[in-house]
This record gives C-alpha cells, sequence and structure tokens, in this order.
C-alpha cells in the first residue's frame, strides 16, 4: 500500500490535534481544581459569603480555562484542515503547531488558578474587599495567560503559513524546532506570572487602601516573568522565517532542533524562578506598601540575574542557528549540536529556580526592613545567586566544548 | 462543519489593488454601532432628574466604570473615561451578538480585537509620552539595564499580539465548541446552555477583561 504526502499531513495533523488539547487540557484543569479547593476553603472559614465567593469561584474558573479553550480552537483547527497537495514538510508543522499550543496551555492555566483561588479566600476574610478583588482576580488570570498566547500565535503561524518555500531537509527540524521552543518556554513563564497574580490578590483582601500600588507591582513582576517566554517566541520565529534552502541538510536539522530545545527547556526555570521572585515582592508591599520603591528595584535585579540561564540557552541557540556547519553525515557532527541544545536546556532549569527563590527570601526580608539591610541584602543575594548558577555556566561550557572543540 | 473555515468576502478594487473585506464581521460590526448609537440617543433625549429607564440604564453603567477608572488613573488622565465604557459596549456587544441565532459576534475574526488592541496601545502610549514626557517615557526601555532595550520594546509590542488573541481565542473558542456539540446532538437541549455559558457569561468576563487591561495599559504608562 502507497502512500502520498496528503496521507502522511493528515496523520500529522491528527496527531497535532491530539498534542493540543492533551497537553493543554492539563493546565487549565490543575488551576480550576486549585481554585474550586481554595473556595471551599473559604466558604469553610466564613459560610455567610458563600453566595459571593461561588460566584468568584465561577468566573475565576471561566477565565483560568481559556488556556485549554484556545488549545481547543487550535486542535478543531487541526482536525478539520484540509490537506490536500500539501508537501510533505507541512506534516512536521502541524505537528509543531499541536506542540507549541498544548505545552504553552500547561504553565498559563495553572497559573491562572493562584489569583482565582486567593480571591476566593479574600472574600472570605475581607467581604468589604469583593469587587476590588474580583477585578484585580480578572486581570491578574488574564495576565498570566499571555504566555499561551504566544503560544498560539505560533500555532496559528505552523498551521497557515505556506511551508513549500522551506526545503523538507532541515526545514522538518526547523518547524518542530519552533514549536518546542515557544511551547516548553511558556511553561515556566506562564506558572511564573501567575503567582505574583495571587500574591497581589492576597495582598489586596489584607491591604485594600494599597491596592494600586500592589497591581502595578503585580504587572511588572508579571511581565519580567513572562521574559524567558518572549526568548522563546524570539528563537521560533528565526527558525520559522529563515531561509534554511541553503544549508547543508545533515547535520543542520540536529542544529535547529538543538536550537528550540535550548532556550526552550533552559526558560522554564527562569519563569517559575521569577514567578516567585515577583511573588514575594507583591507580598511584601502588601505588608509595607511604602517599601514599594526599594522592594520594586531589588525584584527586578534578582529577577534580571535568575534570568541569565535562559540567556546562556539563547546564546546557544543563536551559536546553533548562525554558525555555519560544514555538510556531513557522520554521527558525531549530528549529535554534538543536539547534545549541545540538550545540554544547556536541561542545565538552565535548576540555576533560574534557585535563583528566583534566593531572590524571592531576599525581597521578602527587605520588605520589612528596607531602611537598615537594603543595600547588604542585596549584596549577599548577589552573591548567593552566583553561586547558585554555577550549575548553569558549567552546562554553558559543555554546551560551548561540544560545539566547538569535539 | 465548513462554517470553520468559509469566509464570506467582499472585493473592492482601488487602482490595481484589490482590497479584501470579511462582510460578515463588517455588517455585524455596523449592527453594534447602530445599537450603541440608538441607545445613546434614547439615554440622553431627554435628561431628567427623575431618569427614565433607558437613562437609568445609561446611568448604571456609567457609575459602575466611572469607579474603576478612577480608580485605576490619576486626576489629570480622566478624561479617557469614554474611550473606556465605549470600548466595553462595542466589545460587549460584539459577544452577546452570537447568541441571536443567524447574527455573528465581530469579535470572532481576529481583525475586529486586533484594532482595538491596536487602538488601546497607541493610545497607552500617547498618555505615556504626554503625563511624563518624552525623556521619562524613554527612559523605561532601558530599566533595568540598558541592554534589557530590545526584550522590552518585544514586550511591549507582545501586549496588543496578548490582548487581541486573548478575545479572539476566546469567542472564536466558544463559537467552535457550540457548533462541534449543536452538530452532534442535532441541536437538541445542550446548544441554548453553551450559548448561555460561552456567549453570556464568557463574553461578559472577556469584554471586561479586555477593557479593564486597555485600562491598566494606560494607567502603567501614566504612573
Amino acid at each position: 500500500m502507497a502512500f502520498s504526502a496528503d496521507i502522511w499531513v493528515q496523520a500529522a495533523a491528527y496527531l497535532g490535534a491530539g498534542f493540543a488539547i492533551g497537553f493543554g487540557a492539563i493546565g487549565a484543569a490543575l488551576g480550576e481544581g486549585y481554585a474550586a479547593g481554595n473556595a471551599s476553603r473559604a466558604i469553610g472559614k466564613n459560610p455567610a459569603m458563600s453566595g459571593a465567593i461561588l460566584k468568584n469561584m465561577l468566573i475565576g474558573q471561566a477565565v483560568a480555562e481559556s488556556a485549554g479553550i484556545f488549545a481547543l480552537v487550535i486542535a478543531m483547527l487541526l482536525a478539520f484542515i484540509g490537506t490536500e497537495g500539501a508537501p510533505l514538510i507541512k506534516a512536521f508543522a502541524l505537528m509543531g503547531s499541536g506542540l507549541a499550543m498544548g505545552l504553552s496551555a500547561i504553565g498559563s492555566g495553572a497559573g491562572s488558578g493562584f489569583p482565582a483561588a486567593e480571591a476566593c479566600v479574600g472574600i472570605a476574610e475581607n467581604p468589604s474587599t469583593q469587587g476590588t478583588l474580583t477585578t484585580n482576580m480578572l486581570i491578574g488570570s488574564a495576565v498570566s495567560q499571555t504566555p499561551a498566547i504566544f503560544g498560539m500565535v505560533v500555532a496559528f503561524m505552523l498551521m497557515f503559513i505556506d511551508w513549500s518555500g522551506q526545503p523538507l531537509w532541515p526545514g522538518w527540524a526547523a518547524v518542530l524546532g519552533a514549536g518546542l521552543a515557544v511551547g516548553l518556554a511558556a511553561i515556566g513563564s506562564g506558572v511564573g506570572s501567575g503567582m505574583p497574580a495571587g500574591a497581589a490578590t492576597a495582598g489586596i483582601a489584607r491591604q485594600p487602601s494599597a491596592a494600586t500600588t500592589i497591581r502595578t507591582n503585580m504587572l511588572i513582576g508579571s511581565a519580567v516573568s513572562q521574559t524567558p517566554a518572549i526568548f522563546g517566541m524570539v528563537v521560533a520565529f528565526m527558525l520559522m522565517f529563515i531561509d534554511w534552502s541553503t544549508s547543508p541538510p545533515w547535520p543542520t536539522w540536529a542544529a535547529l532542533l538543538g536550537a528550540g530545545l535550548a532556550t526552550g527547556l533552559s526558560a522554564i526555570g527562569p519563569g517559575i524562578g521569577n514567578g516567585f521572585t515577583a511573588q514575594e515582592a507583591a507580598a511584601g508591599i502588601a505588608r509595607v506598601p511604602e517599601a514599594s520603591g526599594p522592594v520594586t528595584t531589588t525584584m527586578l535585579i534578582g529577577q534580571t540575574v535568575a534570568q541569565s540561564t535562559v540567556i546562556y540557552g539563547f546564546l546557544v541557540s543563536l551559536i546553533l542557528l548562525f554558525i555555519p556547519r560544514e555538510a556531513s553525515e557522520a554521527m558525531t557532527a549530528w549529535v554534538a549540536p543536539l547534545s549541545a541544545g540538550i545540554c544547556m536546556g536541561f542545565g538552565g532549569i535548576g540555576p533560574g529556580v534557585g535563583e528566583g527563590l534566593a531572590a524571592a527570601y531576599t525581597v521578602n526580608r527587605i520588605a520589612k526592613f528596607h531602611e537598615e539591610q537594603s543595600v547588604l541584602l542585596t549584596r549577599v543575594m548577589l552573591v548567593g545567586q552566583a553561586v547558585s548558577e554555577s550549575t548553569g555556566i558549567y552546562s554553558l561550557i559543555v554546551a560551548l566544548l561540544l560545539l566547538f572543540v569535539i | 462543519m465548513n462554517d470553520l473555515t468559509n469566509v464570506p468576502h467582499w472585493y473592492l478594487s482601488l487602482g490595481g489593488l484589490t482590497l479584501e473585506f470579511n462582510s460578515e464581521t463588517l455588517i455585524m460590526s455596523w449592527l453594534v454601532m447602530a445599537i450603541i448609537i440608538a441607545f445613546g440617543w434614547l439615554a440622553t433625549r431627554k435628561l431628567t432628574f427623575l431618569p427614565g429607564p433607558w437613562q437609568t440604564l445609561g446611568e448604571v453603567m456609567v457609575s459602575a466604570f466611572e469607579g474603576l477608572v478612577n480608580d485605576a488613573l490619576d486626576e489629570g488622565n480622566r478624561h479617557y473615561f469614554p474611550l473606556i465604557i465605549t470600548i466595553f459596549l462595542f466589545v460587549w456587544l460584539s459577544n452577546m451578538l452570537g447568541v441571536i441565532p443567524g447574527l455573528s459576534e465581530p469579535t470572532k475574526d481576529l481583525n475586529t480585537p486586533l484594532a482595538y488592541g491596536i487602538l488601546g496601545f497607541f493610545i497607552a502610549h500617547y498618555a505615556g509620552i504626554k503625563t511624563k514626557g518624552i525623556k521619562a517615557y524613554l527612559n523605561e526601555y532601558i530599566q533595568p539595564m540598558f541592554f534589557m532595550a530590545p526584550l522590552n520594546i518585544i514586550g511591549e509590542l507582545s501586549k496588543v499580539v496578548s490582548i487581541s488573541f486573548r478575545l479572539y481565542g476566546n469567542i472564536m473558542g466558544g463559537s467552535i465548541i457550540i457548533l462541534v456539540v449543536s452538530d452532534l446532538v442535532y441541536g437538541l437541549v445542550l446548544p441554548p446552555l453553551l450559548n448561555a455559558f460561552f456567549g453570556i457569561f464568557v463574553g461578559t468576563i472577556q469584554a471586561f477583561v479586555f477593557t479593564m487591561l486597555t485600562l491598566v495599559y494606560i494607567s502603567v504608562q501614566t504612573k
């Protein structure tokens, strides 16, 4: 039985649809369950407010479901897309499309559960702030969906752009790598931008008079937590729009896949780490609103340093994308760049989270004692982060060894 | 199921250039505009101390949004209030249209949310430059360190993408679910319930989220 390209593309579309909604349903379900659990806890604390808490929970869950709905849109489009006469590279683009959407929805779905849960608890503790809490929850949940939206944009591009201009080799790795880069990178940022939203919502319930300051800090913290996802999106765009027809198919395909994995994986850690830092900053400002200046500054410094591993990942991706390779079908020639990408990608996860935690506890302390300890604590934080970063640097060194020496 | 990819088009030739319009989106947007203009006329036709039904409805909406805008914006920037409430009314009514059989949401077409996202983006940056001055405005792009400038610019641009795709994805997702489920159950029992959830409930929440984010973008720029 002979297979034409059409059938492979059709099969890949179904596979992509499965990836999209299969992965995409994970996060939204977690987030909504977390919100429901906390709503029950809140009603137990303050049964008189049960109606308002239930209403707030339903609104929060409806927003948290967005990421799942985005995944559903992509899955349905993939299931019904026309594939007549499509070139074989389209098969990989459609799989990449499903992966981009499915993976990127994991973090955002889980992240938008945090503000929904905290808003329910907040209404139980301080019923008079109900309106402000619901508004802040909506803004916070909506902002933490941004990484999933990046994934959706790339998924649409992979689905609808005409890929016949790209050669199958190494083009297939470029489109698949683009999907992986943005999908993986969005996981950490999605969770990370939900954390400050949750802390800010809880903070507003405790300190309603500082609502505007807290919300501004929440928006800054969430936006910085999304930077790793933006790195992933930039790499995805480069993979999609550079013309690969002049590069030798072997071993360029391995370099392209490696480039996607390096930034995608290494962005997970910094995204979550930045979220921890921003969470403590929002909570700290809610406790001591007058410390908002030093707290925001320390948060930004801590987050920027914690992002260094994704910057290493981005650097490795750029080397993999732009340094020309000689044509060679030897096994070492393609295993080395792929391994370099994977090595830097996984190596970036731990330091990103660790440095974010270091910055988080520093910010927490500075919020309490901002007048006397600010400078000392910032110094200690930077030293601690540098030490925690050393493992990320080891990964970078090994990646560079794999690329240039071996 | 072919409705998913079937888009009705109008073509207009202008000096060698062929412009392509999605006729459904255009007609539905005009319908929404007509409803808003009619409502504005009815509500303000005879302003009295004891308000009539239309005036009451208008006053309820204005006072509900006034508090939100006053919380978010400083004294000097409150003149953006009419813009904010107009965006809400337009997006909300657009989302509601889908509930009525035979009509469709203009927000289901990505171009509508994108137009409003770009509008909000330019207004926010204009407000920022006007309030802080061009120097302080540009200085924000090199925070916390100068090499972060390209990322800050991408971050600003990604706000347009995120605000418009969020609305589009939710409305499009709702209508796809309604379409698929209606097809599966031959239009029995479930579609009205789904319309109530995705059309009215999610539609209202997303219209509010879109409006609040536009407001927050202006508020962040003017701080």
